[in-house]
This record gives C-alpha cells, sequence and structure tokens, in this order.
C-alpha cells in the first residue's frame, strides 16, 4: 500500500495544479491524505477548498488541525486509509462471492468474519508513506511539531508487523520547483531527528510540482526495488483477495 | 457519521437480525467507537449498556474482541469455579433498523464511578484493593491473549464497594499487534520509553501512569508538557520516588521501567507489597513483665486464701 501525506498551511502558488498532481497519484494505485496546519487565525476559504479538493482528489482524508493535535490526527488518517484501502477492496471480493454490496449489509456472522480479514490485513500488509512538508516561511514555527509529528508516526508504524517505511520530503527545493528529499524509505524511529534543522525558507508553495516528485521517487523505486520484493510478494498471494494491493 | 445527537430517552432500539428490542434510558458516555447508552429490554427488568457504533467496521473489530473474551472467559470458568454469572461481555450485536441501520451491541451495565473520581470521593487509602482488582482484571486480559491499549482512569467502572471493572474495550488488541488506540499521557510511546507493539509491559506501563496521575496529576502534567526531546522516563520516575508510600513507588518504577515478566508477576508483587489487609498489621504484643508478675502474685494470693480457708 502507498500512501502520500501532505503537510501543509495554505495554498498553492506556483505549477501544476496539486489536485490533478493527487488524481495522478490515486491513478497509480497512491492514495493522498491532506493536513492542514493552522495555529492562529484560519487557513482561508481558498486554502482550505484546496486541501479538502487535493485529498478528494487523492482518494483520501483531509483534516484541518492545530500543532497539539497534529501527531493524533496523522496517525489517525494513516491508519484509515490503512483500513480504506483494505476495505474496498475486500469488499470487491466480498461482492463477488456473495452478491451482497457492503460491509453494512452483511448478516452479524459473515460481517464478524469479514472484518476479522480486514483486520489481520490492516495489521500485516506493507505499507509506505511518503510525507511531503510544505516549509514555505509561514510553516517555520510549526516545523518542531511536525518533526515530532512524524517521529510519533514512525513509532506507531514500527509496530505494525507489516513492513513499514516512511520516506520525508520537503517543498520547495533547492534547485528545482519540485521537492527535496530528505529522508529515504526507512522504518527507522531513530533516523527522524532535525530533519529540517539545515533549511532555507522560501515564499512559494508549489505543492503540485512537489506531489509530482513524489510520484517519480515512488514509480523510480519500485523499478529499482522490484526483483528483491518480487518472492516475497509471492508468499503473500497466499491472502488471495488483495494480492493487487500488497506492495 | 460521528457525534450525532443522542437518542432521547425513550427512544426504542429494536434489532434488524434477532429483532430484540431494547428501550433508552439515558446516555452514559461516548468512546471512540460509539456511544454507550443505559437500556431495558423492553418487557424486562434488567440493565444493560448499549453502545451505538460511528462506524460499522470499527465497531464490528471491538464486538469480535469481546467474542473472543468472552469464549476465553467461559473456558476458563469452566475449569475453575464459576465467578460471575452477570460477567456476560456481550449479550449480543445487531443493526438498529430504524437508526439508518446504525450497528449496536449490548453488553452488561457496570454500575459505578469512573476510578478518578471514586478516588477522590473515598480517598487514596482505596488504591491498593481497587488496583489489585484492576490488576487482576489486566491479568486475565492477558490470559485471553488480548493487551487493553488504552487504560486510564475513564476506562475503569469501580462500585461502591471497590469492585473494578474495565469498560471500553475498543482500544483492545491481540498481543504481539500494535496498539490500536491510546491516551497520550498514558502511552509508552510518548515517553520515549518504548515501542507501541502490544506486550504485557505496555498495560502495565500504562496502569504506573494511571497511579501517578491519581496521586499527582499535577507533576505528571508538568513532566507532560515538557518539549518532546527533553520529555522521558527519568522525569517518571523521578515523580514516582517523590510519592510517601515507598513500596508504591518502588512497584511503579519497576513497571515504567518494564521490570515486571508479566502481569501475572506485577499482581503478585502489588499483593505482597502494595495491598496490605488491616488484619496483617495487627502485631502480637508481648506480654508486659509487670502482668506475669502480678498474675503470679494473684495466684500466690489464692493459694494463701485457700490453705488459710480450708484451715478453719
Amino acid at each position: 500500500m502507498k500512501q502520500i501525506l501532505l503537510i501543509t498551511d495554505g495554498c498553492s502558488n506556483v505549477g501544476e495544479s496539486p489536485v490533478m498532481a493527487a488524481a495522478h497519484a490515486l491513478q497509480e494505485g497512491i492514495t493522498v491524505n491532506v493536513v492542514g496546519v493552522v495555529d492562529y487565525g484560519t487557513i482561508g476559504e481558498l486554502g482550505s477548498r484546496e486541501i479538502a479538493d487535493i485529498a478528494k482528489a487523492g482518494g483520501g482524508i483531509s483534516r484541518i488541525v492545530g500543532t497539539p493535535q497534529l501527531a493524533q490526527t496523522m496517525q489517525m488518517m494513516t491508519r484509515k486509509t490503512v483500513v480504506q484501502t483494505i476495505q474496498l477492496a475486500v469488499n470487491k471480493e466480498v461482492k463477488k462471492i456473495l452478491g451482497e454490496g457492503s460491509l453494512e449489509e452483511l448478516p452479524p456472522l459473515q460481517r464478524s468474519q469479514v472484518v476479522t480479514v480486514v483486520d489481520e490485513l490492516t495489521e500485516t500488509s506493507d505499507l509506505r508513506i511518503a510525507l511531503l512538508i510544505d516549509t514555505s516561511a509561514s510553516m517555520k514555527p510549526k516545523l518542531s511539531a511536525v518533526e515530532d509529528a512524524i517521529r510519533d508516526l514512525a513509532l506507531s508504524l514500527e509496530a505494525r508487523e507489516g513492513k513499514s517505511e516512511i520516506a520525508v520530503f520537503h517543498f520547495p527545493g533547492r534547485l528545482s520547483d519540485g521537492a527535496d528529499l530528505d529522508m529515504d524509505w526507512t522504518n527507522d524511529v531513530s533516523g527522524v531527528r532535525s530533519l529540517f534543522s539545515r533549511l532555507r525558507m522560501k515564499g512559494a508553495t508549489p505543492t503540485g510540482p512537489a506531489i509530482f516528485r513524489v510520484l517519480e521517487h515512488y514509480r523510480y523505486d519500485t523499478l529499482d526495488g522490484y526483483r528483491d520484493r518480487r518472492p516475497a510478494e509471492d508468499q503473500g498471494e497466499g491472502e488471495g483477495m488483495i494480492g493487487g494491493y500488497v506492495v | 457519521m460521528s457525534s450525532n445527537p443522542p437518542y432521547p430517552a425513550g427512544t426504542v432500539v429494536a434489532g434488524k437480525w434477532r429483532g430484540n428490542r431494547y428501550v433508552v434510558e439515558r446516555l452514559l458516555g461516548r468512546g471512540a467507537n460509539g456511544t454507550v447508552y443505559l437500556v431495558k429490554r423492553e418487557g424486562r427488568r434488567e440493565w444493560y449498556a448499549l453502545k451505538v457504533g460511528y462506524d460499522t467496521l470499527d465497531l464490528q473489530s471491538e464486538i469480535n474482541v469481546l467474542t473472543s473474551l468472552q469464549s476465553c472467559r467461559k473456558r476458563n470458568e469452566h475449569r475453575a469455579r464459576r465467578e460471575n454469572p452477570l460477567s456476560s461481555f456481550l449479550l449480543e450485536a445487531d443493526d438498529f433498523v430504524d437508526g439508518n441501520n446504525v450497528p449496536f451491541y449490548v453488553m452488561r451495565y457496570v454500575q459505578g464511578k469512573p476510578l478518578h473520581l471514586f478516588l477522590s470521593k473515598n480517598g487514596p487509602s482505596w488504591l491498593g484493593l481497587v488496583g489489585l482488582k484492576l490488576l487482576n482484571n489486566i491479568r486475565k486480559l492477558h490470559e485471553c491473549g488480548f493487551v487493553f491499549g488504552d487504560l486510564k482512569p475513564e476506562n475503569v467502572m469501580v462500585s461502591d464497594y471497590g469492585e473494578a471493572e474495565l469498560i471500553d474495550f475498543g482500544g483492545a488488541s491481540p498481543i504481539g499487534r500494535s496498539v490500536k488506540q491510546f491516551t497520550e499521557w498514558h502511552d509508552r510511546g510518548f515517553w520515549n520509553a518504548g515501542s507501541r507493539t502490544g506486550d504485557e509491559g505496555y498495560d502495565l506501563f500504562a496502569f504506573a501512569i494511571l497511579c501517578l496521575r491519581l496521586l499527582n496529576e499535577q507533576g505528571l502534567k508538568t513532566a507532560a508538557t515538557q518539549l518532546p526531546q527533553t520529555r522521558n522516563v527519568e522525569e517518571l520516575l523521578r515523580l514516582a520516588r517523590t510519592l510517601p508510600d515507598k513500596k508504591l513507588a518502588s512497584w511503579l518504577i519497576l513497571a515504567i521501567k518494564g521490570g515486571f515478566s508479566g502481569s501475572e508477576q506485577a499482581m503478585q508483587t502489588w499483593k505482597e507489597h502494595i495491598y496490605t489487609p488491616r488484619t496483617a498489621k495487627q502485631e502480637n504484643i508481648a506480654t508486659p513483665r509487670w502482668l506475669k508478675s502480678a498474675f503470679a502474685l494473684s495466684l500466690f494470693v489464692l493459694a494463701i486464701t485457700m490453705f488459710w480457708l480450708f484451715r478453719l
């Protein structure tokens, strides 16, 4: 399973539309969640609409919170999206077998069995989350909270039985309009320390190009690691149900 | 789907699959997965608690946990003596027909107060007893292969006579899995004190924080609001050391450090050192020497008296 978690505090103002970028992500099987972080005042109607639209286009969830709730929100979203993705796949299978639509319509016994499967897969399926952090000037006071939230998320992911990895990007990048990679795929919590200490803040917010940059990274990495991961995936096929969803 | 206005008293919750009808008396509380009401089955007198879920999947997941706890408890009770016939976790699960088919389940109603209110009303001297009962419940849960996860005073109900019961199993997960729900202060990960994998030590850590919170909430708050980089176990250990009860302090320190092999050992240690019944405190007072000599003297006087009497 692949996810992008975008953390921002306002509107994009450079490059391609982030909504389009998110739609591309969804097309490639990557869910996009968005957290809007606001401590003082509001995010503005334009900003909050964009945040909701990006998540909708990316098949994910959006929330607008203050820094105290950031860590909790990020975990909730991640978990919920994982469950959603699995539920979607499982529902499809259930429909094939039982001809019934959603979970809500199933009689208690079957429902209990389906949920057992969903819970099992939620815990054991492999998961990759690319965190994409807006580091435009206005985000500066919030970055330590963001970093703490990332560490907290990594801690929760580490507890899962399935392989869980995170990568961290920030945007705007140094050279291009896109995003820079701060931390490549890792499952090591201790790696999340002083990620953004050497950043120089810039004003522009190229959210769209940044999402495209992450998509590229996913694509590149999939090609690279294709051979190594193939056997493990074959074993995972024993579940049969969501082979296509397990990365 | 979440946080709908609560059902008013008198609402009849009728099941879609089993057809049982429950009459709502009042709202009991809200958990992470749903709203809990006090209900009566229509035409019956017993009270039950009925939980209406926000999300079918989340609630079903909780129901699954309760079902396996129930069957585990039944197995154990079969082997030993039957403990309490009313201890069933789950009576039935169904969907509310008229309420948009929202899922609900019915469980026993645990009467009482949340732990923190109980202790603030009755005094901290109850902690030894209530803590023991709570630890015993946690031990039984672990025996069945589950961790509670979200252990905090709000999730512990205490009856007027100190019976402690866990409520809201929404955060319970199989041992070895990641902990689903937790509360910052009570979370081992929050204090940089270990992983979020559900093991017995996770619940014991949360239990230790619960004790600290009950005895020194302000101190814990100060420690918790520090910067995440500086927040650590040492702060908690320091807090524990300031407690007047030294035996409790060393128990807490062990639990925070993850020093117990499991909840069985933790409970036994608590039982031996912290839970001290009154009778154990009554010591045998050595008979004073003056009493002994007085007794000897009175015997002597008696003998003389009798001798004097019979001589006459």
